[in-house]
């Protein structure tokens, strides 16, 4: 009975990821499901579009950017939330997670109106800011995850044996926090490359990232090249993070 | 919760604020979060007259034309039930998986873990637009359905609220299916076995026992899914069209097609205050437990 209603429950979980990875082999001009016939044209279609092409660069370009201030800035803080103690440490690690759960709407209207002002609107570099803010608090949680498996007594050793600060950073701790570094950082750059919401706010013209031109397509028509290209995404996701979320649960319940 | 656990001194923990590890994070969020919503907060007080832009005069106009206007409450009342109904949906078919995900091991729980994180790595406007094949008049519900003779003429599935449910409680499903797993994951097994070796009914058990141990899962869970569903944009607007209209879409539409900003800043923060008056008696709630327990 359970085997029965799970069974459909999760049909009806994964039925949008089928159905969009089925269409883009099928060879009718509109997605249909169950797809007729079995092509590989709107794969094609998808990789000679320059504008494709151009919007998969930027994001590749913009996730790349704000992972890696992602990863430094949330490195730092979750070194500061784990290895040291000081008052209001509740509020400040509340306020460094927040942006997990604050609407992203909100976010985005926000920083439309603020940005406006500086001249950071329609901006490359405006993005980064702003996909910088949504994925720190992911490569926080990570690292302070891999922080919190070993104690601080193997950096203090370290310390003790005359070993500087940047030394012991490098030579220690780095490598224990490395796979939640690794994971915080793969994680920050999915979700920053599929962002919508701010980034629907800040991208002006030249700046249509791949999540605004399959929102903006799809809105008005339907055509199998997104649902080409949304294959593309959700294969290269699941490789990359299936592994990486498994391990790390498996890590946290050990 | 985690975080609470993690935030435990360890031995080698270093005196005194390290500011300077702080600093460059603090910063960004000062910089491109609280400053910006600070100014919104401001702006949503200000009024925008069009052709003037914004005046620079203080008035609470804004709020009041959404809270007293019929048309804006209609919007705070769809939005309100449908974040219910999501909730509650979510809860319905995320209990069996994460009992199922919870009471399974080996590569069974693997695969099943896989089922429920593939589509949490699927972008939400990826997994809308298979809902739209799927939704539409001429989509594969409609015609199996009409194949079947169990309809004479399509369902209207697509642009309208019905529709919005359906997709969204799929979108937002694998939230509440991870925090059941790691409530139910938490509860000692040898409790239930306790209670099943002096006679309980695996049924009796089950409502007894386990369901009580799950609340602050539930709760967690359900706060996480209400959040994310009353400010949830892309599958609303996808789904929903012109035709159905939820705070996040008016606020999308007020700020980009209007150019009012004021006005979608306002029902922004009422957004967050709705948010907020639900967050805090519930938070109450799990920490009024997690100090019995």
């Amino acid at each position: 009975m359970l085997r029965v209603v799970n069974t459909v429950i999760l049909i009806y979980l994964l039925a949008p990821i089928i159905v969009v990875v089925a269409t883009a082999f099928g060879t009718s001009p509109y997605p249909v499901f169950p797809p007729v016939g079995l092509t590989l044209k709107w794969f094609d279609r998808f990789l000679s579009n320059p504008d494709l092409v151009r919007s998969t660069e930027l994001s590749a370009a913009l996730s790349f950017v704000s992972t890696l201030c992602a990863t430094t800035i949330g490195t730092l803080a979750a070194l500061a939330l784990v290895r040291h103690r000081f008052r209001a440490k509740v509020v400040i690690s509340a306020l460094l997670l927040s942006p997990i759960l604050f609407p992203t709407i909100v976010l985005g209207l926000a920083l439309l109106v603020a940005f406006t002002r500086i001249g950071l609107a329609q901006t490359f570099a405006g993005l980064v800011a702003a996909h910088t803010v949504l994925i720190t608090p992911f490569v926080i949680r990570l690292v302070m995850a891999s922080l919190a498996d070993l104690d601080g007594s193997i950096e203090e050793a370290a310390r003790n044996l005359g070993s500087g600060r940047l030394r012991t950073f490098f030579l220690i701790t780095l490598p224990i926090i490395r796979p939640g570094l690794l994971a915080g950082a793969l994680f920050g750059f999915i979700i920053s490359f599929d962002e919508l919401v701010v980034t629907l706010f800040l991208a002006g013209p030249g700046l249509q990232t791949l999540p605004i031109r399959i929102f903006s397509s799809i809105e008005y028509s339907s055509d199998p090249t997104i649902s080409a290209i949304s294959s593309c995404l959700i294969a290269t996701w699941i490789i990359f993070g299936v592994p990486v979320y498994m391990r790390f649960l498996a890590v946290q319940r050990a | 919760m985690v975080a609470s656990r993690l935030l435990k001194e360890a031995p080698g923990t270093e005196r005194g604020p390290h500011w300077l590890l702080l600093a460059p994070n603090l910063a960004w969020l000062l910089l491109f979060m609280v400053g910006p919503l600070s100014l919104l907060a401001v702006i949503s007080f200000k009024t925008y007259e069009p052709g003037r832009g914004i005046l620079n005069m203080w008035q609470l106009g804004n709020y009041a034309k959404f809270l007293t206007d019929p048309f804006y409450l209609g919007v705070l009342g769809s939005t309100l039930v449908t974040g219910a109904c999501v909730t509650a949906l979510t809860l319905l078919f995320g209990f069996p998986l994460a009992y199922t995900l919870a009471h399974t091991r080996g590569w069974r729980r693997s695969a099943l873990y896989i089922g429920v994180l593939m589509p949490l790595l699927t972008s939400a406007v990826v997994r809308t637009f298979g809902w739209m094949i799927l939704l539409g008049n001429n989509g594969f519900i409609n015609r199996t359905l009409l194949q079947w003779a169990w309809i004479d003429h399509p369902l209207r599935l697509m642009y309208n609220l019905s529709g919005v449910v359906i997709a969204l409680t799929e979108v937002l499903l694998p939230f509440m299916v991870l925090a059941l797993d790691a409530a139910l994951l938490n509860i000692d097994p040898s409790v239930v076995e306790a209670a099943r070796n002096v006679g309980g009914s695996r049924m009796r058990v089950f409502f007894s026992i386990t369901l009580p141990l799950a609340v602050p899962g539930i709760v967690s869970g359900s706060i996480l899914v209400f959040s994310l569903s009353i400010s949830a944009f892309v599958t609303p607007s996808l789904i929903g069209g012109a035709q159905v209209r939820l705070m996040p879409t008016v606020i999308y539409q007020q700020a980009m097609a209007l150019l009012d900003w004021p006005f979608g800043a306002a029902i922004a923060f009422i957004m967050l205050v709705a948010i907020a008056l639900l967050l805090i008696p519930a938070l109450t709630l799990v920490e009024r437990r997690s100090r019995l327990a």
